[in-house]
């Protein structure tokens, strides 16, 4: 199935993604976190600006720029966990108060489905309205569920996105999960890291996607998904996907989805080994590591096919050495 | 686009842990709501509730589950779809092959484990068994891992209309060429959380709830699981087929976090879709399985999006009646009692009805009714506007 042409995109995250793009200058971790720089919420009205959580707060602000120019068909989002924060808010309104008279605020905006739903409140859209939770393959089902929207309906355009926040609550979670890094790693030493654990990051990647070519930044051509815990499972994988759709045509970039976890290099590693002659990238010393980082990927390759003229870039990514995913990204 | 079949049913709810228990349930028009025992909470022991009466522990040692981490929606999803799969006479080379999709879809995820998410997310104890089993993903993961699939694996939350587009994600996939069969559903357990969110929003009922009448009170909270097994017309073969899937469409109301507008704009474009979709005429519709929560605003918009699209607004029911509000396993729970409509050619009576709603004078059906049906429109209304119908046809 052909995918979609890109066109706009919007990118909140801990780097300098969104207004002017500067991926020079670094931005450092804080508190051992890479956590989105908020954007710019002049556009929401102030009282609805209060009862929003991190999640849709950052949504908000990466697709009103779009939902304002733009007119979509429908919205789709991936995102494994929403608005965490406002879940474990109400969570702990129930148990502070022993389920006394309590606020609804934070338990219907803790809901996944909080974020598409409230950009289609902002622009009035009544269309197909669709949130994927598939935590490391959310945007990724994301995606393919508008590639097919768009196979059914050739003349629609959709806003598509992925988002996840990093939470205290959420860092708790998954530090006892052992998760994340216990030492300090700073981020421009990711790859350098020999032990276990990643440094935890969120984002918001939004997308104006169609299937007209004229003026498209770039093409999503392909995308694969698995669930296995076998290297060879993995590249057996990654070999039919650039037999069918890489073709004759160069791969002049693989963005690596490695997060300095030892633990899930391997998968990362053997990959490389496919692809030995094209150049490697990381990108999670950039945004960090989050269920939807994938999202900041295909931003990411879209923005550098562009700005370095390159033809086609394949990413892979992993989520926790058990959901694995293909994006191949080409010029237009 | 290739035709889409209905080979295997696994479903279980407050009416039964099988098929043929929850027909029989609503062919006697039997209520399944009942007061909440098995959950450590102050609504224990009052609060009306779909509650299906085993421990956690029992459904774990039934499944032979083993492996640590599974809350209670991932036993009763597992409990589902299995009993999908061994319907469909799926063996386990075909589950497992890379064109066999399993679409999941709930709304509370593991969060049915308030206490112990309230621990590990303040960091109050030692790490619990559960710290990867709170996201939505967890419930379907569970499944996967089991059974080794490896073709598309999705989770969908879209609130109360979760597995209606889990059921028509997985019908796309197939006429997409993205898969040659799809095993849909979804699943919700009762939990601390979901029974004080909807009560802080003052929509629980302290009565069994009364869908469409004038004097309703709000809805149930209830738990339950159900899967079907969809296949193209390709690979379906000789197999037995309940229903065919013709019709489907999600839109959305854009109007308010937890409440549908006076208009209705996103029930009638759901459903106004679905028909558009299977190509069918209003007409045609011989039965529609509402939404029917029983809240103040749910059975009026939906009321009024019937009247809008339907000139005579045909036979209609709730069975959210029978089984209180399963959530995000509701859209999934209803494809199956709509195809019991179809195969049965029968319609199961709305329970707890007893005046119209003045606004809308709609009278949904009151007795068991044979009468033939060849198409059956099930609907599914989430917050955040979030609405998806699905219309089945005899096949």
């Amino acid at each position: 199935m052909s995918m979609f042409y890109i066109h706009q995109s919007v990118c909140v995250s801990a780097q300098k993604t969104n207004g002017v793009i500067d991926l020079d200058d670094i931005q450092p971790i804080k508190d051992n976190k890479l956590q989105a720089i908020e954007p710019n919420y002049d556009a929401i009205p102030p009282a609805m600006y209060r009862r929003m959580g991190r999640a849709v707060r950052l949504a908000s602000g990466a697709a009103l720029p779009l939902l304002n120019t733009l007119t979509f068909n429908g919205i789709v989002m991936g995102t494994a966990n929403g608005g965490l924060e406002d879940c474990i808010k109400f969570l702990n309104q129930i148990v502070d108060y022993n389920e006394g008279k309590l606020t609804p605020t934070n338990f219907v905006q803790s809901t996944t489905n909080a974020i598409a739903s409230q950009l289609a409140f902002f622009s009035a859209n009544k269309g197909y309205n669709n949130t994927h939770v598939h935590r490391g393959l959310a945007f990724e089902n994301a995606a393919l569920d508008v590639g097919m929207m768009l196979n059914e309906f050739p003349d629609n355009s959709y806003l598509l996105g992925g988002i996840d926040e990093i939470s205290a609550y959420q860092y708790n979670i998954e530090s006892l999960a052992n998760m994340y890094k216990k030492e300090v790693v700073l981020n421009t030493e990711l790859y350098n890291s020999k032990t276990a654990g990643c440094i935890p990051g969120d984002g918001c990647a939004m997308f104006a996607v169609n299937k007209q070519k004229t003026g498209a930044t770039a093409k999503l051509k392909a995308i694969g998904t698995l669930h296995t815990d076998k290297e060879e499972d993995v590249t057996q994988y990654l070999k039919h996907f650039i037999e069918k759709n890489v073709k004759d045509d160069a791969l002049n970039l693989f963005l690596s989805g490695e997060n300095g976890d030892s633990r899930y290099l391997p998968y990362y590693n053997a990959c490389k080994k496919i692809v030995l002659n094209v150049k490697t990238e990381g990108f999670k010393h950039l945004c960090g590591e989050y269920a939807t980082a994938s999202s900041f990927a295909l931003w990411l390759a879209c923005y550098k096919i562009k700005s370095n003229n390159l033809k086609n870039v394949l990413i892979y990514n992993n989520f926790r050495g058990k959901q694995h995913s293909f994006m191949l990204v080409g010029d237009v | 686009m290739s035709r889409i079949f209905v080979t295997g049913i696994g479903i279980i709810s407050p009416l039964g842990d099988t098929l043929s228990l929850n027909h029989t349930a609503l062919k006697q028009g039997h209520c399944g709501i009942s007061t909440l025992e098995l959950i450590h909470s102050n609504f224990a022991g009052k609060l009306p509730v779909g509650e299906i009466k085993t421990e956690t522990q029992v459904f774990k040692e039934k499944l032979k589950v083993k492996e640590t981490g599974y809350t209670r929606n991932s036993l009763l999803a597992l409990h589902a779809f299995i009993d999908a799969i061994n319907d469909s006479k799926l063996s386990n080379k075909e589950i497992a092959s890379y064109d066999t999709a399993l679409i999941g879809a709930n709304s509370v995820g593991g969060m049915c484990l308030t206490d112990e998410l309230y621990k590990d997310a303040n960091s109050k104890s030692e790490a619990s068994e559960y710290l990867s089993s709170y996201d939505g993903g967890s419930v379907t993961l569970a499944m996967q891992e089991r059974y080794g699939m490896r073709g598309i694996i999705d989770t969908i939350n879209t609130a109360c209309s979760s597995s209606a587009n889990s059921i028509m994600y997985g019908a796309r996939l197939i006429q997409n060429g993205l898969a040659k069969r799809a095993i849909v559903g979804g699943s919700d357990s009762l939990a601390k959380y979901t029974i004080n969110g909807f009560n802080s929003l003052y929509i629980l009922s302290d009565e069994i709830c009364r869908p469409f009448d004038s004097e309703r009170k709000g809805l149930n909270l209830a738990e339950g699981a159900a899967f079907l097994v969809l296949e193209s017309e390709e690979t379906v073969d000789n197999k037995k087929v309940y229903a065919e899937l013709t019709g489907y469409c999600n839109a959305n109301d854009a109007f308010h976090p937890s409440s549908i507008s006076e208009n209705a704009d996103g029930p009638f474009l759901a459903m106004q879709g679905a028909l558009q979709k299977a190509n069918l005429q209003p007409g045609q519709i011989d039965f529609i399985n509402t939404h029917g929560t029983a809240t103040e605003n749910n059975d009026e918009a939906e009321s009024t999006a019937m009247i809008r699209l339907f000139e005579k607004v045909p036979a209609f029911a709730s069975t959210k009646s029978n089984t209180g509000h399963t959530l995000g396993a509701a859209g999934a729970i209803e494809a199956v009692y709509s195809i019991l409509n179809l195969i049965n050619q029968e319609i199961y009576q709305s329970l707890q009805y007893k005046n119209p709603i003045p606004k809308t004078s709609l009278v949904p059906v009151t007795a068991y009714t044979k009468m033939p049906i060849n198409h059956v429109l099930s609907n599914s209304f989430g917050f955040g506007g979030n609405c998806s119908s699905l219309i089945f046809s005899k096949a």
